[in-house]
């Protein structure tokens, strides 16, 4: 663990363990104690990342690790934005808050410990609380479906914990330790490199199911359509991201140390990556769910962070943690739009919608930017985090790869015109004439990340000076 | 104001105006229109200001500092400050031409918004220096062409307004695949440094499917006539002021004045304009419906501007400038007076029309002027245009773009008498309809004037496109 960084998982578990006790009487409370605490770790966080001085000295003054602050800060932007968005949504479907916001803090809680965690086994630990609070939350409401997708989830990720302990194991009876900085020394001893790199494949092997890759990709569709709705927003934005692509990326980084045969693994790792850009592509086409459409768009979202891993070049891992943070902001809007939509218009079959601009303009506008961020449009933050991805592939002479990520942005746009000429532009439907725009307390988390995503292009200079120098020029090449 | 801030304002005043126009649109809808039309005005007061400095050799350059060789360089020469004037002016005019226009229909703060972002992009396109932020206001202006094709909401229009963008945004990528060619093989992506490079053949045959697709010539001509759907001020402005036009600016910016590519390449691109010109042109024969037949008219038009630019030698390049001027011009206003002609009959079918020059004559004349000047009738503006590629071809004995103009020339002037006498001659049906309203009448008719007063005083711009094409030096 990194100590500086502890209080950012101490105060939420604490924050966790007073709500039941508090809140007895008055679940209001839990709310304005979940999003308060929140709001508190964001704002120093962001008061961290964003220091004068530090911005004054180009970055080098964090000692932090950069991706672990970005990471922490991200946990709680969108953490924030779903326990605020909830307050509002959950009335009247049988939400019980005294159980949901405690849980909702102890993942941010358990997120924090992931990526602050130095060594393998907390990482472990940390992904496996969090596996557990998340199950939970997906049942959240009074639905059946939660129910499903949370059975599916726990039944397809549990092999993949075993996967991951397996690896555990072989990593400390061939180094005999977990730490990162033990194990990048090992490796560059060039001691027992073939344990060590089976060990790492068994544990990408368990993250990369957790992280919804193609072809362990099966239930991240049920799961986030299933789930309460917020916590879709929750598990697609940020919570798989960190359980399983974080976790991925961080392997990635210490493949590249193997000074032979582990580059046949960040092949695969490439081509997993592209495999799923594809194929999440393709599905998220012919759906008629919202939802269900925005998981495949994850999916294919994801295939690009997974494919910069692979390559492993300090470009790659900037544009593959850029990409990730994008990926938490524009997928959080997304999903918590297709949330309004389906409690203004009582729908997310896309057959039943359209024209829902005229009543809702808000959640309309917010989704365009989001989606024409996500298929790369410039000057939007999801274009840059792409083309530093396409660049690095293409430096690396992965030309192939380069131009298939790039045409495939294209079928992402494609799929995102499609949903909005069938949702929001388009003829008004007759849900269109009934609803109504959603409250304010319920826009505001959209409105917040889509500024988030505007600012995050525009102030782009400052993001990759960030990521640059505090993580590609402190990866030890 | 000092040359730097005068080329911010034409940039970033619509294109952060644009969002003002919603704030402005909570206080009244007379404060947005007002808003938008200066906005539009500033901009071309702006550009226009930057064309005695630029004569003067004066150049403005301002650059924002950005990682990995993507800076933002923004500056001010001949070619940029001739086509930021061209395109704010017809620009602005479209803009007050809409205030009476559009003040019927759904959505009038989205149009304002989008029109002013449109512009705005427009000028930061063509300022810019460098290939990755020329490639970013290019797909601002795929977003905004696709806001405004798609602004009557019916199923159908969507449809079109999706077309607009994927083909648009598929050749885009296309370009950004080959912007990145360069960017590997000369390691850098700003046109200053680039001047004089060669660069490989597939680099730029990718470019130029970007430009290609976005100035709608062959094989990726189809999206323009679909957009035809929209308000006819939205089509004046892509056909006349920005979308294709940007198409045609890349090509002199990239392959006209900055980077050297193979012969066979030039050749290409004479034979896809050629063939583009053409068979448009037969296709604005036959159809009936006249926004179809005017839009493609732009594509055959487009066509002959880009014969104009690549068909080697000076006189030709200069005739290929004056070209985007005469036809910008010309065809905005062929646009708007279409407008005029579809509000009041409600119709956009030819053959239900006829005899409209008793009940609109101020459109009818301007429609003809219009006309006389794409046929390249002396003495309007488009004759000169036409006449100097024409030469050009001539000294550098280019038969193929000889043959084609010609042939191409008589094609424009037939498909042009035919729509006007169908729309405007011959035996008037049922149902009189009235002239459009002043602002809309009085915009057409300066149109069509400028036509002809650029036709009589061709003499200075032919001037400044020459001092452009030397001081820039436009390729061999």
């Amino acid at each position: 663990m990194t100590i500086s960084l502890l209080h950012y998982m101490l105060i939420p578990l604490f924050s966790a363990l007073l709500i039941p006790f508090v809140a007895r009487r008055r679940g209001r409370l839990a709310e304005i104690f979940a999003s308060v605490t929140l709001l508190a770790g964001l704002i120093s966080i962001g008061g961290t990342l964003l220091n004068p001085a530090v911005l004054a000295s180009g970055f080098s003054a964090l000692g932090e690790d950069g991706f672990s602050l970005l990471m922490i800060f991200t946990v709680y932007l969108v953490g924030l934005c779903v326990a605020f968005f909830s307050a509002s949504y959950g009335e009247g479907r049988g939400v019980n808050t005294t159980y949901f916001y405690p849980l909702l803090l102890v993942s941010v809680s358990a997120m924090c410990g992931a990526v602050t965690s130095t060594d393998f086994f907390t990482l472990f630990i940390f992904v496996e609380v969090l596996a557990v609070a998340s199950f939970a939350l997906m049942t959240s409401d009074d639905s059946k479906e939660g129910l499903e997708g949370a059975v599916k989830y726990y039944l397809l990720t549990f092999p993949a914990s075993a996967a991951i302990m397996l690896g555990l194991a072989v990593m400390l009876l061939s180094a005999g330790t977990f730490s990162f900085d033990s194990i990048r020394i090992i490796i560059y001893s060039g001691a027992s490199a073939p344990a060590l790199v089976f060990s790492l494949s068994l544990m990408l092997l368990g993250f990369l199911v957790k992280s919804g890759v193609v072809p362990f990709h099966v239930w991240t569709p049920d799961s986030y359509q299933g789930s309460y709705a917020p916590v879709s927003a929750f598990l697609a934005g940020i919570v798989t991201k960190i359980s399983g692509v974080y976790a991925v990326v961080r392997i990635a980084m210490f493949l590249r140390l193997f000074e032979t045969g582990a580059f046949r693994l960040s092949e695969v790792l490439m081509f997993l990556g592209m495999v799923s850009i594809a194929v999440g592509a393709i599905a998220a086409m012919k759906q008629d769910d919202f939802k269900r459409m925005l998981a495949f768009s994850s999916i294919s979202q994801v295939g690009y962070i997974v494919l910069a891993a692979g390559l492993a070049t300090p470009l790659a891992f900037i544009g593959a943690i850029f990409h990730l943070f994008n990926h938490a902001t524009f997928k959080t809007v997304l999903f918590l739009n297709s949330a309004s939509l389906e409690k203004a218009a009582g729908t997310r079959d896309m057959n039943k919608l359209g024209g829902m601009e005229h009543p809702m303009p808000w959640t309309s506008w917010t989704s365009v930017i989001a989606m024409l961020s996500t298929a790369g449009v410039p000057p939007l933050s999801g274009f840059w985090s792409k083309i530093i991805i396409i660049i690095a592939l293409w430096d690396a002479g992965a030309v192939t790869y380069a131009v298939l990520a790039l045409l495939f942005s294209a079928l992402t746009l494609g799929y995102f015109v499609v949903m909005q000429r069938r949702i929001f532009f388009g003829k008004k439907s007759a849900a269109a004439e009934t609803a109504a725009e959603v409250s304010p307390a319920l826009l505001a988390p959209a409105v917040l990340m889509s500024a988030v995503i505007v600012a995050a292009g525009l102030l782009f200079p400052y993001f990759f000076s960030y990521l640059a120098e505090t993580i590609a020029s402190r990866m030890v090449l | 104001m000092d040359l730097v801030t005068t080329m911010k304002t034409a940039v970033f005043a619509p294109l952060l105006g644009a969002f003002l126009i919603p704030v402005a649109a909570r206080i009244s809808a007379p404060a947005r229109n007002l808003l938008a039309v200066t906005l539009g005005l500033v901009t071309f007061l702006a550009a226009a200001s930057l064309l005695p400095r630029a004569l003067d050799g004066q150049v403005a350059a301002y650059t924002l500092a950005f990682p990995l060789g993507f800076d933002l360089t923004f500056s001010a020469d001949m070619l940029a400050v001739f086509m930021a004037a061209v395109s704010s002016f017809v620009s602005a005019v479209i803009l007050i031409y809409s205030v009476d226009y559009i003040s019927h229909y759904e959505n009038q703060t989205e149009y304002y918004t989008m029109v002013l972002l449109f512009l705005g992009s427009m000028m930061g396109l063509v300022f810019s220096m460098n290939l990755v932020w020329m490639y970013v206001f290019w797909e601002l202006t795929g977003f905004a062409s696709w806001r405004l094709v798609g602004f009557f909401r019916k199923d159908t229009d969507v449809q079109k307004a999706n077309k607009t963008i994927m083909v648009t945004v598929f050749g885009a990528l296309c370009m950004l695949a080959g912007i990145l060619m360069i960017y590997f093989a000369n390691g850098t992506m700003d046109l200053r440094h680039l001047r004089g490079e060669t660069v490989s053949t597939l680099a730029a045959v990718l470019i130029m499917a970007g430009i290609l697709s976005k100035s709608a010539t062959l094989p990726f001509s189809t999206w323009l006539p679909d957009a035809g759907v929209a308000p006819s001020t939205v089509t004046s402005l892509l056909h006349a002021a920005v979308l294709v036009k940007i198409g045609v600016y890349a090509y002199a910016r990239i392959f006209g004045v900055t980077v050297v590519v193979s012969e066979g390449f030039y050749y290409g691109v004479l034979v896809i304009a050629g063939l583009s010109a053409l068979i448009s042109a037969g296709a604005a024969m036959i159809e009936k419906d006249i926004k179809r037949i005017i839009a493609y008219s732009t594509v055959s038009q487009i066509g002959f501007i880009f014969l104009g630019l690549a068909a080697g030698g000076k006189t030709a390049f200069i005739g290929g400038l004056l070209y985007i001027m005469m036809h910008s011009v010309a065809k905005g206003g062929l646009f708007l007076c279409a407008g005029i002609v579809e509000q009041k009959t409600h119709t956009k079918d030819i053959t239900k029309m006829g005899g409209l020059f008793r009940a609109m004559p101020v459109t009818a004349v301007s429609f003809a002027l219009c006309s006389l000047s794409v046929m390249g009738i002396p003495p309007f503006g488009g004759f000169f245009s036409k006449f100097l590629v024409f030469r050009g071809a001539a000294e550098t004995g280019s038969l193929f773009v000889l043959a084609v103009f010609l042939v191409g020339a008589v094609m424009t002037l037939l498909y042009l008498i035919r729509l006007f006498y169908l729309v405007f001659l011959g035996e008037e049906k049922e149902g009189a309809p009235r002239e459009g309203s002043v602002t809309m009448v009085a915009s057409v008719a300066f149109l069509a004037l400028l036509g002809l007063a650029l036709g009589a005083f061709v003499h200075y711009p032919a001037n400044y496109a020459e001092i452009l094409t030397s001081q820039i030096g436009a390729i061999e």
